[in-house]
């Protein structure tokens, strides 16, 4: 047994479990008469749909059941409208979406696509009936490049949305921003783009559906990351009462963003285990995981940036187009719009900035939250566009930034993009993460890589963050008599270490043992409300939570601590797990013990008094942010690249557990890296499918392309707009990375002319890169589109 | 996965007439891509002829200037092997680059070559080596065994026993991964040898593993990786996906070589 600290690393106590093999993953569930789903999908990115045949899979071996549109729309099934946090363009009018469906209604709208479910008593005989579910198409041209899709003429997907345009937003100062490039000495101009990628978790995607006719109750288990939220949609969906569903997630391997959305599979396999009265297992595969999975990034940007002569920054302006898929998924069309302008010109001080952002529909699987969602694409484009300014003009890239970051003296201050930094201190997390890598000599380092016919480069990329993801959130405690306390929380950890962050939290606060702290999570029956897992919040509002909770239960507690030491509740102060009055005290222990005791309780409470729930609502996202600094090795002759060293200085205010803080930078890292020079989803232009559809061809990284990460907090400046006094730091590993990494190839590549490339940094890309001389059109991407 | 007949014959004969027996029969080694494509539906065999349980196929002999390895020699065993190592340490090299651990301690050498994946291995070894692939029915030289992209001249059921290496005077293996499946994206075996020099390419050629004749040229008078750089590798036959188009590719094979040769020459 024993006492933990805020502020201590703790080792995780799931780990054991997981690394054992002992998870109770999805495909761990397993319900007695279950019959497995298998959904057909698409076979093309776009064709309307004349007929659906399912008499040949009906009359196999095994087969139960196939669900088709028919089905859908028999019985009026709703669509999921999007959840964005922008509804609205520019000119004020709703965004537009066509209804999302479970099935396929009239057309298939990208390779992957559910157009109908089939269910058998075996997986192998789902799988065969699928194959013999006969779709009649006739196929339409497919829509990939979204800059395409937005001109005039093009292919329209939805009869009733002209240029298949979404999302048209704006944030900033469009006339301050135009004047200050009016009377700017420099502009510099570039396409950014950010390459699609999709999560790839562990774990694919899957359920477990079933419903009890006699007491007329749904039981979804599913590997979500979005317990309440997604339960309030499959309700609807179904026209049911959301108290008559139970959503509920077992370990879950991995989410990333990507077991966010509302997908369809889960109500399907609802309705199926009402329609047959069994159970109902659907489990992905890798396959249809890259099909059907929801991708992330995916934006072009024109980046447009406004310099005095001295290299001041003046105003920053961005035009970003993106491809959301076809339908408006649960948040798809904030990401590139409102998710991107939030933290663009990162730590800098701007005059003014403007935003534009389009979001527009694509023959492509749903673009949906992605670690980061907006903020790492908004960095990026930040940093690109500051690195082409210094090789452009002839600044020094790391004096043009030192320069240019907003001065600890400026803060509180609402950014252009409307930001409310509250606290931080820029240039001295700048001049810490310098030192850090000065430490390693660095120009030691570029004389041995050069000498060994290789190039150098080395950069640093400052970033802006800002976390906390849904507002509400919820904790409950209960006091067993066995000395357990249950902890549920409305968080969701994929694997992130709650169960060990928020136990160190609760008992530290209450001066108990960690061990007593069980854990309960990702269930809409153990919590009233849950924000589940997005946006780094998990510690900013669910960590939160706990302590309000923890320090509400001391308040209730301190009545009976006043009788066990014979005083006035008054008198009574809690330090240090123990209560005291006077010169006597009374442990927390003794007195969760004396609550469980009707004897041993003042007049009117009862026992199990101390059981108690509390709901944080935090007000305004907190503004974690930071600087990465990378030096690589480029071989010229193949276009690798190799780190020499990786530094990082994290401001995420208090740190509550720096293992599990490191954990969380490392992996962002490993996340942003395999974005930067491997990750790539890939459509052929033409056909619409996916060429990147395994893992023979979406590169993910491996353990041994990761660098070792020199990892700092800085925790001097707190914030006050929560208890904690926490940044989130979930998300901003992936942040810092992509622009660090790829500005230092940059600098590697500078004698051969190369002031600008793409992601991700493939070999052959690179390589080619130094055959060209660094030749290329600042806005080949977007061209006249931005 | 369909459903298949599965044997484990214990002896050759036995396995060739299971073989023979069945409507559309596959034999198993490694099963290292035998199975992944079995689940994928990508192959349906009616029977799988499992030659793990004849006992006589693994192995590894050197003798008589050649390195002899049993078909069913696990490539973790080829990579340990001290016999290897001193003989022509550039295959023991190769062998311990092929795929991840668990590959290396289930594939063999004699499933590697059956399949004749485009970007394996052990195929620039044997036409680099100019080795002699031995099967239940005749010996084959490199040249006459290679036949294509996935393709060998076996006959139907015919069986790999053991490939004879003849022992170079020096060699080099150079493999440039490709940055997703780390499979070869341009692989370059170099051997000296008392008949001349010979430089395979894995990876690159549309038709499977082939000779880079300008290396061997640039190489015949000068076996050195500064050589290499006067050759031109022609791009007409070389593969062309998203990793490599035939331009890096061609690149590829001339920095893969030099770097064969340094290694060859105890320089890399």
């Amino acid at each position: 047994m024993s006492k933990v600290e805020l502020g201590q690393s703790l080792r995780r106590f799931e780990d054991q479990r997981f690394l054992t093999g002992r998870g109770r993953y999805i495909d761990d569930v397993n319900l007695d008469g279950q019959a497995r789903a298998v959904v057909v999908r698409s076979p093309y990115a776009h064709a309307k749909i004349n007929s659906i045949d399912t008499s040949m899979a009906m009359d196999m071996d095994g087969v139960l059941l196939v669900v088709t549109r028919d089905d859908w729309k028999r019985e009026g099934f709703q669509p999921m409208p999007t959840k964005s946090a922008v509804q609205k363009n520019a000119d004020g009018t709703p965004l537009k979406q066509p209804p999302r469906h479970c099935l396929a209604m009239d057309k298939v709208t990208y390779v992957g696509e559910p157009v109908a479910l089939v269910v058998a008593e075996t997986l192998q005989q789902a799988r065969d009936a699928a194959e013999a579910v006969d779709v009649d198409y006739d196929e339409l041209p497919a829509l990939v490049d979204p800059v395409a899709a937005l001109q005039p003429g093009a292919e329209q997907i939805w009869d009733d949305i002209p240029n298949n345009l979404c999302l048209d937003f704006e944030l900033g100062d469009k006339d301050g921003t135009d004047a200050a490039f009016a009377e700017a000495d420099h502009v510099v101009s570039l396409d950014v783009l950010n390459n699609r990628v999709t999560a790839v978790p562990i774990e694919t995607r899957g359920c477990v559906a079933d419903y009890d006719a006699a007491t007329d109750q749904y039981t979804l288990y599913n590997a979500s990351q979005n317990m309440h939220a997604n339960r309030d949609t499959f309700a609807e969906v179904l026209k049911i009462d959301k108290n008559k569903l139970a959503h509920i997630a077992p370990d879950v391997g991995g989410g990333f963003g990507s077991k966010n959305s509302g997908y369809p599979e889960p109500p399907l396999c609802l309705y199926a285990a009402k329609v047959l009265g069994r159970p109902i297992k659907w489990i992905n595969n890798r396959s249809e995981s890259f099909l059907s999975d929801t991708h992330g990034r995916g934006q072009t940007a024109r980046m447009e940036l406004a310099l005095t002569a001295d290299g001041t920054f003046l105003a920053l302006r961005i035009n970003t187009i993106a491809g959301i898929g076809s339908y408006a998924w649960t948040v798809g069309p904030f990401t590139p719009t409102g998710g991107s302008a939030r933290t663009s010109g990162g730590p800098y001080a701007f005059k003014a900035m403007h935003f534009r952002g389009r979001a527009v529909f694509t023959n492509t699987a749903p673009m949906d939250p992605y670690r980061g969602a907006g903020r790492p694409e908004a960095t990026y484009n930040t940093e690109r566009i500051v690195e082409y300014a210094a090789r452009k003009l002839g600044f020094d890239p790391i004096e043009l930034r030192r320069k240019n970051l907003m001065p600890r003296e400026m803060l509180p201050h609402k950014t252009p993009m409307g930001l409310d930094v509250d606290c931080g201190d820029f240039p001295r997390l700048f001049d810490m993460t310098m030192d850090m890598a000065n430490k390693a000599d660095l120009s030691a380092l570029r004389a041995k890589t050069e000498a060994a016919g290789k190039k150098f480069g080395f950069a640093i990329a400052p970033y802006l963050e800002c976390t906390g993801g849904g507002p509400k959130e919820y904790a409950g405690v209960a006091f067993n008599k066995d000395g357990s306390v249950d902890m549920s929380i409305g968080t969701s950890s994929t694997g992130m270490g709650h169960e060990t962050s928020l136990a160190q939290i609760l008992a530290a606060t209450l001066g108990i043992d960690v061990e007593r702290v069980r854990f309960h999570q990702s269930d809409t029956t153990a919590t009233p409300i849950g924000g589940g897992h997005g946006g780094s919040r998990a510690m900013e509002v669910g960590g939160s939570a706990v302590q309000q909770a923890a320090r509400e239960i001391i308040e209730l507690a301190k009545p009976i601590a006043a009788r066990l030491l014979q005083s006035e509740t008054e008198e009574v102060e809690f330090e240090d797990g123990s209560f005291k009055a006077g010169a006597s005290s009374v442990s927390m222990n003794d007195v969760i013990e004396a609550s469980q005791d009707a004897d041993k309780l003042p007049e009117g409470m009862e026992p199990g008094c101390l059981d108690h729930s509390s709901v944080f609502e935090r007000g305004i996202i907190s503004v974690p942010n930071g600087v990465h600094a990378a030096a690589v090795e480029v071989d010229p002759e193949t276009g690798v690249v190799k780190f020499l060293g990786y530094w990082i200085m994290d401001d995420f205010g208090k740190i509550i557990n720096p293992l599990l803080a490191d954990g969380q930078v490392m992996g962002g890292v490993a996340q942003g890296l395999g974005q930067a020079f491997l990750e790539d989803i890939v459509y052929d232009p033409d056909t619409g499918q996916l060429v990147t559809g395994s893992l023979m061809d979406y590169g993910l990284p491996h353990a041994d392309e990761i660098p070792h990460m020199e990892i700092g907090y800085y925790e001097g400046e707190p914030t006050e707009k929560n208890p904690l006094g926490v940044k989130g730091a979930g998300e901003a590993g992936c942040v810092g990375a992509c622009p660090a990494a790829v500005n230092a190839v940059l600098d590697a590549l500078k004698d051969y002319g190369v002031t600008t490339i793409d992601m991700p940094l493939t070999p052959m890309k690179i390589w080619k890169a130094i055959q060209s001389g660094g030749e290329h059109d600042p806005h080949g991407l977007l061209g006249d589109a931005a | 996965m369909e459903d298949f007949t599965y044997t484990r014959p214990s002896s050759l004969s036995d396995a060739a007439t299971a073989h023979g027996n069945a409507d559309d029969a596959m034999y198993m080694s490694g099963g290292q891509t035998l199975i992944p494509v079995l689940k994928q539906g990508l192959a349906m065999p009616t029977d799988i002829v499992d030659l793990n349980a004849i006992g006589d196929l693994a192995g590894i002999e050197v003798a008589g200037g050649f390195v002899t390895i049993g078909a069913m020699t696990r490539h973790a065993v080829v990579a340990a092997s001290a016999e290897v190592k001193s003989a022509i340490p550039a295959l023991a090299v190769l062998a311990g680059g092929i795929g991840d651990p668990q590959v290396r301690n289930r594939g063999t050498i004699g499933g590697s070559l059956a399949n004749n994946d485009p970007s394996a291995d052990y195929p620039s070894a044997v036409m680099g080596l100019n080795a002699t692939v031995v099967t239940d029915q005749r010996e084959l030289a490199a040249e006459d065994y290679f036949d294509g992209m996935f393709a060998t001249n076996l006959e139907p059921g015919e069986i790999i026993k053991a490939v004879k290496f003849p022992i170079p005077e020096k060699a080099g293996y150079a493999k440039f991964p490709n940055p997703a499946s780390r499979y070869a994206l341009v692989g370059v075996f170099v051997a000296k040898t008392a008949s001349g020099v010979r430089v395979a390419v894995t990876g690159a050629g549309q038709e499977g593993v082939f000779r880079a004749a300008s290396i061997e040229d640039a190489l015949s008078g000068d076996f050195s990786a500064a050589a290499v750089d006067g050759a031109t590798v022609p791009t007409d036959d070389l593969m062309n996906d998203m990793h490599a188009d035939p331009e890096y590719r061609a690149n590829l094979i001339k920095v893969m070589a030099k770097r064969a040769v340094d290694r060859a020459n105890g320089q890399g």
